[in-house]
């Protein structure tokens, strides 16, 4: 604390200690936070079809390929809090086949930055990526449910998924459009 | 250059040296914790790390220079030895026994 040089250090020292201090404590505040209980999330589904078609990527056979467009109002503002940097969302559809008892596929994501009004609404949306099942599992399927999942991307601590507890529900028609 | 560098005095008295670790450290303290309510407040962590780095910055100002008010208490040396031989003996003794150097500060 003698010479200018040490008096920095002491500061610079002490300051970057706080900081330490505080992050671990923006950490800390939000681990337990349940962030899929504070969206309210609305679901819902339109045009839903089947295709019988090869499935290159697998092989050569033929696999159902379920085709459907999407609605989602959605308002993510209370998941903001000081701890979120962005969120990374994205759409599952579970299902079940006698071939395979879960059946998890990712239809659509999106990463959704931090603004003054953290809002999704889409409407009649297409799907981003191939909805294969690997047999003919989803023609005539009366039960496939959607649900929107979140991965909270934090300023410091866990990078935690949270699946929001609204869910939609549709049935695959039992004939195959070509 | 480095002879106009040293030729500024930067350092502070014992007593000031307390105070301005004090200072610094309630200074910090204080930024800490009104950055945290205001990042909290406002659903904000980056507001909490500028208000810090205010307090960083005013603590730098305020405590890195030698202001006038750390050096009120200057440390009273003894006066100096009469003897003319004594600068012979100090040269000769002060690598050997660095002891003689802590008991003349006193």
């Amino acid at each position: 604390m003698n010479t200018f040089l040490a008096r920095t250090n002491a500061v610079f020292a002490f300051a970057l200690s706080i900081l330490a201090a505080l992050t671990f404590f923006c950490a800390m505040s939000t681990s337990y936070k349940k962030y899929g209980d504070v969206v309210p999330v609305k679901i819902s589904t339109a045009r839903e079809s089947v295709r019988n078609l090869p499935n290159y990527q697998a092989g050569r056979e033929t696999c159902d390929l379920g085709m459907l467009n999407f609605d989602l109002e959605a308002d993510f503002t209370k998941a903001f809090d000081w701890n979120t940097k962005q969120l990374f969302l994205y759409l599952t559809a579970h299902y079940k086949t006698p071939a395979n008892v879960i059946n998890q596929v990712v239809l659509w994501d999106h990463i959704l930055l931090r603004q003054p009004e953290a809002k999704l609404s889409l409407k009649n949306h297409n799907v981003k990526y191939y909805f294969w099942d690997d047999g003919h599992g989803l023609k005539n399927n009366p039960n496939v449910t959607l649900t929107l999942s979140m991965n909270v991307i934090p300023n410091a601590g866990m990078l935690p998924i949270f699946t929001v507890p609204t869910t939609h529900t549709f049935t695959f028609p039992n004939i195959y459009t070509n | 250059m480095s002879g106009f560098f040293d030729s500024i005095p930067t350092h502070m008295d014992f007593v000031g040296q307390k105070k301005a670790e004090k200072l610094f450290q309630t200074l910090i303290l204080a930024a800490a914790v009104i950055g945290l309510a205001i990042g909290y407040h406002y659903e904000q962590f980056s507001y909490t790390v500028y208000s810090l780095g205010a307090g960083f910055v005013i603590s730098c100002l305020i405590t890195l220079p030698p202001w006038p008010m750390y050096r009120r208490n200057p440390v009273k040396w003894q006066k100096r030895r009469k003897e003319t031989k004594s600068t012979k003996e100090d040269e000769s003794s002060s690598p050997s026994s660095p002891s003689s150097k802590g008991k003349k500060k006193k």
